[in-house]
């Protein structure tokens, strides 16, 4: 139902706000302004989240900072607009940010709305067992058949999530991501199946406690989105990500990377363009 | 144990949730002074207008109650603003909630105006009082004993749908323990005090009700 209604929402804010995208000029707009307006949430780790200090941190944070950076010379450069996921498209269809970062997942339904820039992340579900457990990998789950449970967020699709990399396991759901890490640590479950980047900060947080069982499945692809109809300040977010990924500032990703998912990336081979290999 | 880390989980949080609280007591209590205003001026042209009056205003309060408050808000964030009236979040929040609040008590002011029988305003008219008076005197001191439980009723609704708030980015009560529980995965316990917490909100406001109904009721 209210998903629904904010779609009309979303609707009827798309439509009476398409008829003034012509001669947009968001790169020099946001240049004249001095600061970023960037738009992302404030509830998910790793992704954005209030960390002790109450500072808003994370994956996504980080991306933008980055951006900020690519425009002032300074990440500092920035206002954040804090949004709810629904909130994503209409705030960027309003001009209320000018770009969103937010583990925004890219669908061709999405891309009709908004424009993605390149991934800067490949989601995808993963499992995490007990570091003292029985079981050590996902070959030794499949191996144990339908003597595994595993915890998993409630959804009308778990099952079949779950059943897509163990299709003999039993399935627990629960409400909320601590109590299926509960039902972990108090032997219910086996193991506990959710999104890689979760399980990734949360073994970080916990070191040595849990295990990663090294496979990961239902592949997404995160990326920023702009307000669609202005090809440079789209080139330039996607510059920016680029070479964060792969040229000047992939000291900077990568730095972040381990801090919010405990793993380190090599540098891209010096030489011959890895992209085009 | 559990208890104890979500308590220090809040304490360590505590002037964000603080912050949280205000931004909550401040939205509700605005929206509930400028709805209650808004909504008397309602009551009393959905009472004594015209008849062209009448049906603009009851047009507007069936067009508001009958809508979702989430749609308002919404309405309120996005359309303005397509319009070419930014309006901040908090603004906008405020706006949604006190349109949301006027509607509801415009018709609780007119339906405690209506209970009162029509003898008085005759009576009232035949001793010579002007209207001014007579709705000061004689029709306000008793139609505020009928408003005032379910006015209580409406102003505990408006705190409780300040919540809805967070979707356009307002940091009220619950994202400011949402953001706590995002850090610390303590999603019961932390839930549970957001809820206490609007428990003692609304209750504090249902207390002032009472006694406020105690001081206008008649002396028996």
């Amino acid at each position: 139902m209210l998903r629904s209604l904010s779609k009309y929402g979303i609707a009827a804010a798309l439509l009476c706000a398409t008829g003034s995208v012509a001669f947009a000029d968001k790169l020099q707009d946001v240049l004249d302004r001095g600061y970023l307006i960037a738009g992302s949430g404030s509830t998910n780790a790793p992704w954005h989240f209030k960390d002790e200090n109450n500072e808003l941190v994370g994956f996504d944070i980080d991306m933008l900072r980055l951006i900020a950076k690519g425009l002032f010379d300074d990440p500092t450069k920035i206002e954040f607009v804090n949004q709810s996921g629904d909130a994503r498209i209409p705030n960027l269809a309003t001009d209320k940010v000018d770009v969103a970062c937010q583990f925004m997942t890219v669908t061709a339904g999405r891309a009709q709305q908004v424009e993605f820039t390149v991934p800067y992340y490949r989601e995808g579900v993963g499992l995490m067992l007990m570091a003292n457990g029985d079981y050590k990998s996902h070959s030794d789950l499949l191996a144990a058949g339908d003597d595994v449970t595993v915890s998993v967020l409630q959804n009308v699709y778990a099952e079949e999530m779950v059943h897509a990399a163990l299709p003999e396991a039993n399935v627990d759901q629960y409400e909320s991501v601590d109590l299926m890490y509960q039902a972990l640590n108090s032997g219910r479950s086996a193991a506990a199946a959710t999104d890689q980047s979760s399980l990734s900060w949360f073994m970080a947080q916990n070191p040595d406690r849990y295990l990663d069982a090294g496979y990961g499945w239902n592949p997404q692809s995160y990326s920023c989105a702009v307000k669609p109809g202005d090809q440079r300040w789209l080139n330039f977010v996607n510059s920016v990500l680029h070479e964060a990924m792969t040229g000047v500032e992939f000291n900077t990703y990568a730095a972040s990377f381990k801090k919010w998912f405990a793993a380190e990336l090599s540098p891209p081979q010096i030489g011959f363009p890895v992209e085009f290999k | 144990m559990e208890i104890l880390q979500a308590l220090t989980a809040i304490w360590g949080a505590r002037w964000p949730i603080m912050e949280g609280v205000g931004n909550t007591l401040f939205i509700s209590l605005i929206s509930i002074f400028l709805g209650t205003f808004l909504g008397v001026v309602v009551g009393l042209l959905l009472t004594y207008g015209g008849k062209i009056v009448r049906f603009l205003v009851r047009l507007y309060s069936d067009f508001l109650r009958g809508t979702p408050v989430f749609v308002l808000i919404l309405a309120c964030f996005y359309i303005l603003s397509v319009i070419g009236i930014q309006l901040s979040a908090i603004q906008a929040g405020i706006f949604a909630l006190t349109l949301f609040c006027s509607s509801h008590v415009g018709e609780i002011v007119r339906g405690a105006l209506q209970a009162i029988p029509k003898g008085q305003t005759e009576a009232a008219k035949s001793v010579g009082l002007t209207f001014r008076t007579t709705f000061f005197s004689v029709l306000l001191p008793q139609a505020l004993r009928q408003i005032l439980p379910t006015w209580v009723n409406t102003a505990t609704e408006i705190v409780k749908a300040s919540t809805l708030l967070s979707i356009i980015g307002v940091v009220e009560l619950l994202l400011s323990v949402q953001q706590v529980i995002s850090r610390t995965y303590l999603s019961l316990e932390l839930y549970f005090f957001a809820g206490f917490v609007f428990f003692l909100i609304n209750f504090t406001i249902e207390k002032i009700g009472r006694y406020v109904e105690r001081k206008v009721a008649i002396p028996t």
